[in-house]
């Protein structure tokens, strides 16, 4: 009966890990995308206001999130502003047939081991983690609509004006 | 007999996982549909109903003697 308990509560446990807005965002260091030797860490962005997105090329809402996210990325990366693509996808040449349709200029990292996804705590793909200079998760959005652009442009400036 | 049907229980659940829905690159292949090809079905059905000189019933592949 206390294992049962146990187990239950470990369950119930599970959903307050998630990474929500005002917690810490995780500290993690992941191989890049177009180069697996060199690894890219998310503390080295502290200043920055950052955009954590996961995504995939078998995401569909993804081929409408990633051009929405260079744009931001191209109009707002000379005041502090960056991008980082965590991308999911099975094998790597599925993720470069994707970019060769939907280039993007931000940088790109993998999660082979699931340790970013986990850390995050990944709920819908695709899902983004708007991280403000401080290091802190500020506002998560899960799927991408036209609708998430529009507010993710505003939450953005508002970021970008905040002192580090 | 609880305790056999306690351990027996938590072996079934070791068979139970979720995918996470960023695991699921395998699951959203073309070939991991129920129908990975709705226009050569649709064919291979039209044709079926022709040879056969009757419709429906496409899914049932005979009766495994290979006569058929």
């Amino acid at each position: 009966m206390r294992g049962l308990l146990a187990a239950v509560l470990l369950l119930a446990c599970h959903g307050a890990l998630a990474v929500e807005a005002g917690g810490a965002a995780p500290a993690l260091a992941l191989p890049r995308l177009d180069d697996p030797a060199a690894s890219l860490a998310l503390a080295s962005f502290r200043g920055k206001v950052v955009y954590v997105d996961f995504w995939a090329s078998w995401c569909v809402p993804c081929r409408l999130s990633m051009p929405a996210l260079e744009g931001f990325y191209r109009e707002r990366r000379d005041q502090g502003f960056v991008v980082v693509g965590v991308n999911k996808d099975v094998s790597a040449e599925d993720a470069r047939r994707f970019l060769g349709k939907v280039a993007v200029s931000f940088p790109l990292v993998a999660d082979p081991g699931d340790a970013a996804a986990r850390g995050f705590d990944v709920k819908a793909m695709p899902s983004g983690y708007l991280v403000d200079r401080k290091g802190i998760v500020r506002k998560v959005h899960r799927g991408f609509t036209g609708e998430t652009a529009g507010e993710l442009r505003g939450e953005i400036d508002a970021l970008m004006k905040e002192p580090s | 007999m609880k305790r056999w049907l306690a351990a027996l229980a938590a072996a079934m659940l070791c068979g139970c996982t979720a995918v996470a829905p960023y695991q699921r690159g395998y699951l959203a292949r073309d070939d991991m549909a129920f129908d990975p090809s709705p226009g050569m079905s649709r064919a291979l059905e039209k044709v079926y109903s022709a040879k056969e000189a009757a419709s429906g019933g496409a899914s049932v592949g005979g009766g495994g003697c290979g006569c058929n």
